[in-house]
């Protein structure tokens, strides 16, 4: 039992000839032998240093050799499943199935007016209640829908945020670390029973693992769930402003992680993810939703199935726009489809509105659409006799005759078409007789129906609740001692 | 002669040539030219491309090379002032760092660059910086404005940790705080009690030449 994604039916997009392909990894390997990578954290550097790598422990820089880094990749399963607290909605991750998450923000946005500020508590559970609901969202970010809600201390949020995730959804989770929380989020998940997805090995890029970031990685491998790497360069301040270069980077980056995965947990289930933005030379902020971004998607995805290992695109579909309005929608389907065309095994879509800064259940209930309709894209074309329908066209024939009132048609053409559900479809009279809605009004009547109606698919126990209260205890106590929290 | 260098060193800078800024001052200071009417002709030229950056008709890139050039061109510069006993008066002090945990420093690169070719000191902590360093930089150096950036919404807090010890240790009224950096938010700012948020590096510049009441 898992949940079923979306299949792409036909060969991926080829954006490279293999001998690019090539070239990049070979790049990749380059960087990593010869540059290195500084990593802040002395076991790991040991332990790298073991398997022979050169370790200049003052400069915490580690080189890679090339033999420890095939052998990494080759350890990395190319497909497996991680657990959500509803079997149902399990994942698999790899080969050709296409998932589709949520993105978080940090505020609640009004869809209208873009004006954003922090969510409460209820508009937390909310909008997770939507996101639990929704057909074509597969699992939960990190840190989403929301960084957090009104009344909890920063250092508290994110673990705060993931207990009404898996309070109100059975859908599975990713979370962040922050500020050494991982023990607490890795029992709380157990208590759940199921397990988390969070970027252990989260690169400073570039180049750089800080001592928190391999923390995390090593103590997620402790608890045996499955571990993610990943990276956020910036094309043009942190990674060359070339998408081939900047891949190489990222890719090292990577890898990077991989090994140490690799060595500290051999054969363990790595992920791998980034947030690969052109820097706008406007401002300096990452420029969201520019087609680079969808270039480098696009190649690196290729690389990746090459590698053999699952990658998701995940800044692919931020957007620049403040608003739910023409330029959020371009600049997040054109990336996503993309994505899901050229063989990512899970694309950030939900609800994000401008790259993390706000989230909106209004967006989401949208990009259920825009997903549902990427993935009958993928799901491709039935060519065979029956979907071909020759004796049909004969029997039918020529003008007076019609389609419409044959079972063919009946039978067929819901398999065909993908119906948006919150999408104006009214002819003009009738949208003038409706009273001129728009797609926001649809899905503002969908949150309604949802918030009224979903049930999430198994509740928590009692115990489960009073085992997860006495956890954020003891982590406010931790947090205490830390002097991260006053009382 | 100095108009023909003068000339010369205004088109290295709007050139992005660094070596021939180095060369250029280098030749003003052997030529005996008065080093703060070369400091003039660095200044003017990167206000021209600042202006210009502002008005969308160059970039970042654009911004951070002419940066570059006048730090290049300042170094020399810097020592011949002060071995001819001319004072370089900066216009404020300013300690600028990324947080604990933190390790993004292309933001706050950019500000303290433009903070620098603006005429301010910049003590650069760099990244990942520890409370207790902001604190004892803060005593030793006496800044007019400490500046603290954070990429990751799970080290912003930080920036709280490092104002309540300012308060704690009864120095927090003798400068002023901005912060910055993608999680950071003016509501944020405000609830952690700094004195400033800009959300871009120009806008950063402006906002300490308020907070100082430079024109």
């Amino acid at each position: 039992m898992s949940r079923k994604g979306f299949i792409r039916k036909f060969p991926p997009f080829n954006i490279l000839s293999q001998e690019e392909v090539e070239q990049i990894k070979k790049a990749s390997v380059d960087i990593l032998k010869e540059t290195g990578m500084k990593i802040e954290h002395n076991e790991a550097l040991k332990m790298l240093e073991k398997n022979d790598c050169i370790v200049d422990y003052e400069r915490k820089v580690a080189k890679f050799p090339e033999g420890l880094i095939n052998e990494c990749l080759k350890r990395c399963p190319s497909s497996f499943r991680v657990k959500a607290r509803d079997p149902k909605n399990d994942l698999i991750f790899g080969g050709n199935t296409v998932y589709f998450k949520s993105s978080p923000g940090m505020h609640i946005v009004d869809p209208r007016t873009g004006e954003h500020r922090d969510a409460t508590k209820q508009e937390y559970i909310d909008a997770v209640r939507v996101l639990d609901a929704l057909e074509n969202h597969d699992w939960f970010s990190c840190y989403t829908p929301y960084f957090g809600y009104m009344g909890v201390p920063e250092v508290m949020k994110m673990t705060m945020g993931f207990i009404m995730n898996i309070k109100y959804s059975t859908k599975f989770s990713g979370l962040c670390f922050a500020n050494y929380n991982w023990e607490y989020n890795f029992r709380i998940a157990k208590v759940a029973g199921c397990e988390i997805l969070c970027p252990g090995f989260m690169v400073s890029s570039p180049l750089t693992l800080s001592e928190f970031a391999v923390e995390a990685g090593f103590k997620t491998l402790e608890y045996g769930f499955p571990v993610g790497v990943d990276t956020g360069s910036v094309m043009g301040a942190t990674a060359p402003a070339t998408i081939a270069g900047a891949i190489a980077e990222f890719n090292a980056e990577l890898i990077g992680g991989i090994v140490l995965a690799q060595l500290k947990s051999p054969y363990c289930r790595v992920y791998v993810w980034g947030f690969p933005n052109p820097l706008n030379m406007m401002n300096g902020a990452p420029y969201f939703g520019n087609i680079a971004n969808a270039l480098f998607n696009v190649a690196n995805n290729q690389i990746w199935r090459d590698y053999g290992i699952p990658c998701r695109n995940t800044a692919s579909v931020y957007t620049s726009s403040k608003l739910i309005d023409y330029q959020n929608g371009i600049e997040r389907a054109v990336p996503a489809i993309l994505s899901a065309i050229s063989g990512a095994s899970s694309i950030h879509l939900y609800g994000g509105v401008y790259g993390e800064i706000a989230h909106s259940p209004i967006q989401s209930i949208l990009d259920d659409d825009l997903a549902g309709m990427i993935g009958r894209f993928i799901e491709g074309i039935n060519v065979n006799d029956e979907t071909i329908a020759l004796d049909l066209i004969h029997q039918v024939g020529i003008v007076p005759g019609h389609f419409l009132d044959k079972k063919h048609t009946y039978q067929w053409w819901q398999n065909e078409q993908y119906v948006q559900k919150c999408a104006d479809l009214l002819t003009y009279p009738e949208w003038e007789k409706e009273g001129k809605k728009d797609c926001i009004y649809y899905a503002e009547e969908k949150m309604k129906k949802i918030l009224t109606e979903h049930e999430v698919s198994i509740k928590l126990s009692n115990e489960q609740e009073e085992e997860i209260k006495s956890i954020v205890k003891e982590l406010h106590n931790f947090y205490i001692k830390r002097g991260d929290l006053k009382d | 002669m100095k108009s023909d260098i003068f000339a010369k060193l205004h088109e290295a800078m709007i050139e992005y040539n660094e070596e021939n800024v180095k060369k250029l001052v280098l030749q003003s200071i052997d030529e005996g030219i008065n080093p703060l009417e070369t400091l003039d002709v660095l200044t003017k030229s990167i206000s021209l491309i600042g202006d210009m950056f502002q008005n969308g008709k160059l970039w970042l890139p654009d911004l951070m090379l002419a940066a570059k050039c006048m730090e290049s061109g300042m170094e020399p510069l810097k020592n011949e002032i002060l071995s001819r006993g001319l004072s370089l008066k900066a216009k404020g002090k300013i300690i600028i760092g990324t947080v604990f945990g933190d390790l993004h420093s292309i933001g706050k690169g950019m500000v303290a660059t433009l903070l620098s070719a603006n005429g301010f000191e910049v003590i650069d902590l760099g990244v990942n910086v520890e409370a207790k360093t902001f604190i004892e930089a803060t005593e030793k150096y006496k800044p007019n404005i400490l500046a603290m950036s954070a990429l990751l919404t799970t080290t912003a807090p930080e920036m709280e940790k490092v104002i309540d010890n300012l308060k704690k240790e009864g120095i927090r009224s003798s400068l002023k705080i901005i912060v910055g950096g993608g999680p950071i938010t003016q509501d944020f700012a405000d609830n952690i009690g700094a004195d400033g948020y800009e959300p871009t590096a120009v806008l950063a510049v402006n906002l300490v030449k308020r907070l100082l009441n430079i024109n």
